[in-house]
Order: C-alpha cells, then structure tokens, then sequence
C-alpha cells in the first residue's frame, strides 16, 4: 500500500510539473526541443533522467543476480557511450542545427528521401526501446498492488501519453530533472540502509560467491513456468499437501504449477542454462551467456557504447543547449551523473544473491530490487524501503518513456509526415498503443535484453551515419542509405532470430545474440565502399567544414 | 482550447513556422570570413582529437576487460574483502570515463579558442573573437 502511495505521488508531482510547462508549449519547436531554451544544469540532470530507464535501476540489479558481475558491463556501456558521444557527436550535430537524425541525414547529404528512411529506423529503435520500459511498469505495479502484469502495462500507458501530450518536451525536461533525482536518491538511499543494515555476516556472504549460495529461510517458491533444473545434493521440500518429498541429486523437471517448500539451509537448485549461483563464471566479470565470455563483453560493448550516440531521443537532447560548446559540457555532466547512479544497482545484485535468490527459480529477477528490502528488513522500515524503490523504478520507467514517445512522435509526425502539434499528439498516443500491446506478451523476457537489441539496431544504423556524416566528406547519399539498410536488417533480424528460434550453445548463436561485432563493421563498410564507387557532391565538404567551425 | 485561438510566436519562431517542415540554415556558408583552408585545418585537428579520445576509450574498456580474462587472479585479491576485479569494474571504471571525457573537453575547447583567435587576428576583428570565446 505504502508502494502505491509512493507511486501515485511521484505521478502526481511529475503531472504537476508537466502541467506547468504546458504553457510554453505552442510550436512544434517548443514541443520538441523546447526552443532551446533550457539552462545547461537541468539539461544534464534532464538527460541523465531520461537514459536511467528500467534497464538500469531494475534490469542491472536482476541480470547481476542472474548471471553474474559481468552484468554490470552495461552499466560501464551506458556511461562510456556518453564519452563517444562528447567526442564524436554532441558539438557536430547541434551545430548543424538539425532536431532529429532524420533532420541531420537530410542536412548532411542533402536528399528528402533518406529522411523516410530514417523515420524507419527510428520507429524500429524506439519501439525496442520501449517494450522494455512498459514491461518494467507492469511489473513494478503488479508487485506492489497485486493487479495482473497487464493492469500495470496498460495503466502505465495511459500515465505517460497522457503527461506528454499535455506537455510535451518542456515539460519533459523539468520532469525528467527532477525524476532523475528520484531515481538516484530512491535507490541510493535504500541501498546503503540495506549495506549497513544486512550485518557483517551477510555482507561477507554477498562478497565471498564461492561459499555457495543457500536459502536464507523456509522459501516457498511456486513455478510459473515448466523449469528444469538440477541438485548437487538431495533435498527434501514439502509440496502443498505438506508431505515430504526427497529431491535426489541430479536433473529435475518440474511442471507448471508446482509449489515446493526448500528448507532453511538447503542449497540453490541450478535452472537450465543459467550460470550456477556464486559460480566462477558468475563472480568472473565478464558477460557469459553462451560460453565466449570475451567476445560476447567486446560485443555488447560495442554495441551500447556506440549505440548511445545512435538512440534518437539522446541526440535530440543535445539540440535544446544554447550552442555546441554548452552541449559537450552538457555530455559529460551527464557522465558524471550517471557514474555516480550506476554504484548503487549493484548493492542489489549481490545482497539479492544471498537474501531472495530463490527468484532466479521462476524469471522473477528483474524483481530483485522491488522484493529485496522487504525481505532484507522486517516491519515498517522494509515496508517503506519497498515503496522507495518501486516510486523510483516507475520514476525511471516514467521519463525514459516519455522521451522515448516523443522521438518517436518526432519520427512520426516530424520525418515521415508534415509536423504539427496535434499531428503529433496523435503520433503519442499511437506510439504508446503500440508498445502497450507488444510490451503485454513480453512479461518474460529480460528487460536488458532488450534494451541491448535496441542499442545494437542503434549502433549498426545511426552510429556510421552520424560518424561518417560528421568526420567524412567523401560519405554519398546512396553509400549512406544502403549502409543503414544493410545495419537495420542485420541487427533486427539476427537478434530477433536468436530470441525466436532459440538454438544450443556455439559460435552462431553467439554471433546472432551479440552481433554487434560484425554487423556495426558490416555497415561502416558498406557506407564507405559504397560512397567510394559514388560521387561526392561538391558541397559536402562545406556542409561537413561548417559542423566544425565554432 | 478553443481552435481560434490566436498565437502568440517569438519571431524566430514565426519564421521557423514559415519556412514549414524543412531543416533549418540548410547549406548556409560557413560563417565569419570563408577561408575555406582555416576551416579546414580546424577539422582535421578536430578529428585527430576525437581518435585519439576514442583510441583511448576502446583501450580503457577492451584493456580491463581484456585483463579480468587473462588474469583471473584478480578476482582471488582481496581489497577490504572486496575482490579487485569487482572493485575495479563497478568503481573504478567511472572516474576513468569522466577524466577521459573532461580531458578530450578540454582540447576540443583550446583548439576552438586557437582558432578563433586566429581567425580574429588575419581579420583584426575585435567581435569576432568575442563571439568565438566560451562564455
């Protein structure tokens, strides 16, 4: 209940501010960008805002109680992708003076039809984006109200379209502001309460993985799903009957439906596919899904740290700084910010391992940092600790929805139609219907994962075109369009393939899983042999001098 | 809201609304005096800065990464019971991003400074360089 409450005042405090900021709203400029007249500090505290999404206050947490420290690589990502972001992208791109991607294609290389192209991808992305926000929402409401997943997905929905139509991005960027505040002091604070409260014993429990992983107490743990998983030595549970049954040491599979009672003490089953809890390969910080730790790290890292520059709504960011010079500066205050969000998710991770790792029986873990207070502290504190951290997983969920909908919006209305505010407004609410539905069957499947995929079609389209756009003259319209043709369908397709066709273990699933290591060359390459065998218009060297010139 | 409503614009902002949907100051001529070679010189040294920030970003998070595979003895060394490799990755990387991002900041300004003076002296124009300084 306290949760509800903790929600329902972050909502209404981020509608009372978005109701402020509705008066400036008048030209499709103000709804967008704000007119550019936002002020340096909440631009970077607005930006950080909206990048912390549920992929990273609850998506860290869950995945590093999953499958171990090398999880937190995406968080290093998230914050290196700022670094590439001040250095290759942020002067440049508010110096040609362009809203959106789409906008800079069509600067950049001078033709209206890369721009429709453009529009694509942005949806493609952005609604990759999105899904993943939605199911965060969803979960989050139904953990602390007990509504069905669905209640939550369809109510956050409602909440943010609702907010942004109203608003639009000036008032977006004082939301954001300030949920970026909620976030850090919604997981901070309960975090080290969690750190000083847990006791020495515990504390050297979460830090020493190789003493292996037991159940903290009686733990009735249900199975929503058939799981397989397997004993290292027998165990006796009682079922719901209260009868006692002996689990032998091996393989199990257990049907849909079932409820066991592990006793205190008892070690942690292992599920199928997942790294052993405490394991080397889960205390080795290094992603390790399907047995390449080392590529699969480089691969994800690519992708995310490229990918940053690439996601449309962080690009559109920068447009409201007053000129280049403020908006690089912007950049790296927003890394400072996010490095000093990205040290307390991992509090979670590792507490959760020791306290609730019974979540990782049943795909709860995305959980982790809503469930753990409470069962960390008993009574009112826990309570309150519980309601702290849901406001700030929805907070998180809140603005990087809202900035995501008006890049889509954007690509909607602005790219692939003629913009206009009510136009745009209506592009909202279709984006938000949209990822509603296709956020509704997705309950199961992480909520990194899927932000990665968006990152990577990111990294392999928008990545070569800002990059080669801004530093390469000799870059041609059609190297440019096949190249992001060729990064779009490689990247959806390969992830999209390995999500619906799920194959063993070895090098193609690797490849199809994490392929940012080939498909964001595949692109650079195409976009550059391609200009070669085409000609260069004589004013690309002025259009790309003048991304330069202070 | 009623549909007559007047609005009222900024004028840069009615003009914006006239021009319609088209990207703003497309192709405009670089601005100041068009010396094509300064501006020019400007971007290749702007462009070797940002290799080189990029250069070292890739060695910063391939080298650790690279390291926790090769030496996996980092995880048995201990810092305050913490294992380096944890402290190293969930601490350590932060500041290193932030030194790298302020380090890169720095010379893209002193570049954009140099050449706006530069550009200020051939010309003798006092404006100019006011315009061409961070505020």
């Amino acid at each position: 209940m306290t949760s509800v409450v903790a929600i329902g005042l972050v909502l209404v405090t981020s509608l009372f501010i978005g109701i402020y900021g509705v008066r400036a709203a008048r030209s499709t400029s103000d709804f967008l960008v704000a007119s550019r007249r936002v002020s340096p500090n909440w631009n970077a505290l607005a930006i950080a805002g909206e990048y912390l999404s549920a992929a990273s206050v609850l998506g860290l947490a869950g995945l590093l109680l999953k499958n171990g420290l090398g999880t937190m690589w995406y968080a290093v990502g998230f914050t290196a992708g700022y670094v590439a972001v001040v250095a290759l992208v942020a002067g440049p791109m508010r110096r040609s003076g362009a809203y959106t991607v789409p906008d800079f294609a069509e600067y950049r290389l001078g033709a209206p039809r890369l721009r429709k192209l453009c529009g694509c991808v942005v949806l493609v992305i952005m609604l990759l984006y999105l899904v993943p926000q939605f199911k965060g929402a969803g979960v989050v409401l139904s953990l602390v109200s007990g509504t069905p997943y669905w209640v939550g997905v369809v109510l956050a929905g409602l909440v943010v379209s609702g907010s942004i139509a109203a608003g639009g991005m000036r008032a977006a960027t004082y939301v954001q502001a300030f949920h970026y505040v909620v976030k850090l002091i919604f997981i901070a604070v309960p975090a080290i309460y969690l750190v000083v409260h847990a006791g020495p014993e515990t504390r050297a429990e979460a830090l020493h993985p190789e003493w292996g992983t037991h159940f903290p107490q009686n733990t009735s743990v249900e199975f929503t799903v058939e799981t397989r998983f397997s004993l290292d030595e027998p165990v006796t549970v009682t079922d719901v009957s209260g009868t006692e049954v002996g689990l032998p040491a091996g393989e199990h599979t257990v049907s849909e439906g079932t409820e066991y009672v592990f006793p205190e003490g008892a070690p942690i089953p292992h599920p199928e596919g997942l790294p052993e809890l405490g394991s080397d390969r889960w205390s080795t910080p290094l992603l390790d899904v399907g047995g390449y730790p080392l590529f699969e790290t480089w691969s994800t890292m690519l992708a995310i740290t490229l990918g940053c520059m690439g996601l449309p709504h962080v690009i559109m960011r920068f447009h409201t700084s007053p000129t280049a010079h403020v908006a690089r500066r912007v950049a790296v205050g927003v890394i400072a910010l996010l490095g000093v969000f990205y040290l307390f998710p991992v509090v979670y991770g590792l507490l959760g391992r020791v306290l609730t790792p019974q979540l990782v029986l049943f795909q709860g873990t995305d959980t982790v940092a809503v469930v753990l207070p409470s069962h960390a502290v008993s009574g009112s504190i826990g309570t309150l600790l519980t309601a702290l951290v849901a406001a700030g997983a929805f907070g998180a969920f809140l603005s990087t929805s809202s900035g995501l909908l008006l890049a889509l919006a954007g690509g909607l209305s602005h790219d692939l139609f003629q913009g206009s505010v009510p136009r745009l407004r209506l592009a909202v609410v279709v984006g938000t219907c949209v990822s509603v539905m296709l956020a509704l069957p997705a309950q199961m499947t992480d909520i990194n994962m899927l932000v990665v995929w968006a990152f990577t079609v990111a990294a392999s389209t928008f990545c070569p075109l800002l990059v080669l756009g801004i530093w390469w003259r000799r870059l041609t319209l059609p190297g440019a369009a096949s190249g992001l043709i060729v990064g779009a369908v490689t990247a959806t397709g390969a992830v999209g393939w390995s999500i619906l066709f799920p194959a063993p273990e070895g090098w193609v699933t690797v490849l199809l899983g994490q392929p940012a290591a080939w498909t964001i060359p595949l692109a650079f390459f195409t976009m550059m042999i391609v200009s070669r065998f085409t000609r260069t218009p004589e004013w690309a060297e002025h259009a790309v001098l003048r991304l330069h010139s202070p | 809201m009623s549909p007559r409503r007047e609005k009222l614009t900024s004028p840069q902002t009615r003009i914006a609304l006239a021009r319609g949907n088209r990207p703003a100051q497309h192709l405009l001529p670089i601005p100041g005096p068009v010396d094509t070679e300064a501006a020019r010189r400007l971007f290749h040294r702007q462009r070797r800065t940002a290799m080189r920030t990029v250069l070292l970003l890739s060695v910063l998070l391939f080298g650790i990464s690279g390291a926790f595979a090769l030496f996996p003895e980092l995880g048995q060394l201990r810092f305050a019971q913490v294992p380096v490799s944890w402290l190293l990755l969930t601490v350590g990387t932060y500041p290193l991003l932030f030194g790298l991002a302020l380090w890169h900041l720095r010379s893209v300004e002193r570049t954009e400074k140099r050449a706006a003076a530069g550009k200020a002296a051939t010309r003798g124009d006092q404006r100019s360089k006011e315009r061409g300084r961070p505020r």
